[in-house]
């Protein structure tokens, strides 16, 4: 398979879009599809839309840029701060579809924004910022304050 | 590949989005991973998929040290492989006993790293079994529960050295010392001073070195001289535990036993020098001490 070569990825909207290899290549279940069955046939990625795979493309598509010579590490970690500059929405869609199409590099990314912004914050902040709910008895909350009472004393 | 994909399917500028309640605890290992120890604990309180993830091996592997067998070794525990690995990490935060009760090591809660202290039995101190010079003093204080303290003597010349598998990184190491004697009226602390001399004629000596060939040395005075009306001393070190740092070293090979020697002299024998209680020396991640240094 040449390095040029284009892999069509089917999006859940039934839209196809071509990347090059590379690109491709940069996320891990679809480089296990490739492997599979080639590249002749559309990947089908039916659990993302077309909004996120564009923009998980773009993502892969500068990383594959990145490695050629002449970018800086500093360069790749800016565009990557500025990847991110998304609301809560997009960057939780983000985290969703690169655990799915198994890019670890862009997880870690988003999951370091979203650790980012849990630190500091109490867990009644946390549950009004992220609107997340707890779903513990408060029985079931008691104990598990007293099995982590070791981190705080 | 995660439980709540239907979520991403349905969203779109119209519907509802994914949030921090809908993704997959794996994911949540992934945030966990950039966050300390003890955020991961207060976490495990935010709701089930939180408590899920804030369980898991794979989160607690990474911030355990490379060297958290040897330490678990070192506590005489019947089933440690039914132990998860955040289990491991709790036992590993309480100081371990090593070489008959002289050392002890611990890990760091908020950053996994390992810390070492070295009591002041574990060292070699010129003329400590002559009752004339130093006494061995019980003191709450000192998680070795006992102090050297020295009344008097010419010929001041403590060292020591440890060997232990320290992790990569760079370690500072400290005396802890105090100037001045403490006893206990009635349940209340009594400080004396007189014995306190010679500390600010000449510096005292302080050095590391490793067995990799680094080397600090530095000198200080433990006491100076005050420009007040009564040419009182002027310390901090009077009445307080004091940590004095020596210096920095770097580990740089993890699978390795670091050896690190240390020393505190002051062998001027035009002058002797006393009052003076020597506890221990800590090794620590110099991460560690600059962060206490900006908290204090």
């Amino acid at each position: 398979m040449a390095s040029g070569s284009k892999v069509t990825l089917k999006s859940s909207d039934d839209e196809f879009f071509d990347v090059t290899e590379a690109v491709a290549l940069e996320c891990g279940a679809i480089k296990n599809m490739i492997e599979d069955i080639g590249i002749s046939s559309p990947i089908l990625l039916p659990h993302v839309s077309r909004k996120i795979r564009s923009k998980v493309i773009q993502y892969c598509k500068y990383h594959v840029e990145s490695q050629k010579p002449g970018v800086s590490e500093d360069e790749i970690k800016s565009r990557d701060q500025e990847f991110v500059k998304v609301d809560q929405a997009m960057l939780f869609e983000l985290i969703l579809a690169a655990n799915y199409v198994n890019n670890q590099k862009l997880l870690d990314l988003t999951c370091q924004i979203v650790a980012d912004m849990i630190k500091g914050k109490t867990l009644e902040e946390i549950h009004n910022t992220f609107n997340i709910k707890n779903d513990f008895t408060p029985e079931e909350e008691e104990e598990i304050r007293h099995e982590n009472q070791w981190a705080f004393e | 590949m995660g439980a709540n994909l239907s979520r991403v399917h349905e969203s779109n500028e119209d519907g509802p989005y994914p949030g921090l309640a809908d993704i997959p605890e794996n994911c949540i290992a992934g945030i966990f991973k950039h966050l300390s120890p003890i955020d991961i604990c207060k976490l495990a309180r935010l709701n089930r998929a939180f408590k899920g993830a804030a369980s898991c091996d794979y989160v607690w592997e990474h911030k355990l040290p490379v060297c958290y067998q040897e330490l678990l070794s070192e506590l005489a525990i019947s089933k440690p492989l039914s132990l998860s690995k955040k289990e491991i990490y709790a036992l590993l935060c309480r100081p371990i006993s090593l070489d008959n009760g002289t050392k002890e090591v611990w890990l760091d809660k908020a950053t996994g790293g390992v810390c070492l202290s070295i009591s002041a039995r574990a060292m070699a101190i010129t003329g400590i079994d002559d009752h004339r010079y130093w006494k061995w003093i019980p003191c709450d204080e000192s998680r070795f529960h006992e102090v050297a303290y020295l009344q008097q003597l010419w010929w001041f010349e403590v060292d020591g050295t440890v060997k232990f598998q320290l992790p990569a990184g760079e370690y500072s190491l400290c005396f802890r010392v105090r100037l001045g004697k403490v006893s206990r009226k009635l349940g209340c602390r009594i400080y004396s001073f007189e014995q306190i001399h010679g500390w600010d004629v000449r510096p005292v000596r302080f050095s590391l070195s490793t067995s990799d060939g680094q080397q600090v040395v530095q000198e200080c005075y433990l006491e100076k001289t005050g420009r007040i009306e009564s040419n009182v001393p002027v310390s901090y070190a009077r009445g307080n535990w004091t940590d004095i740092y020596v210096g920095e070293f770097r580990v740089k090979i993890e699978n390795k036993l670091t050896e690190v020697k240390f020393s505190m002299t002051q062998i001027d024998c035009t002058h002797s020098k006393g009052g003076i209680c020597l506890d221990s020396v800590s090794i620590i991640p110099s991460k560690l001490r600059k962060e206490a240094i900006k908290a204090f």
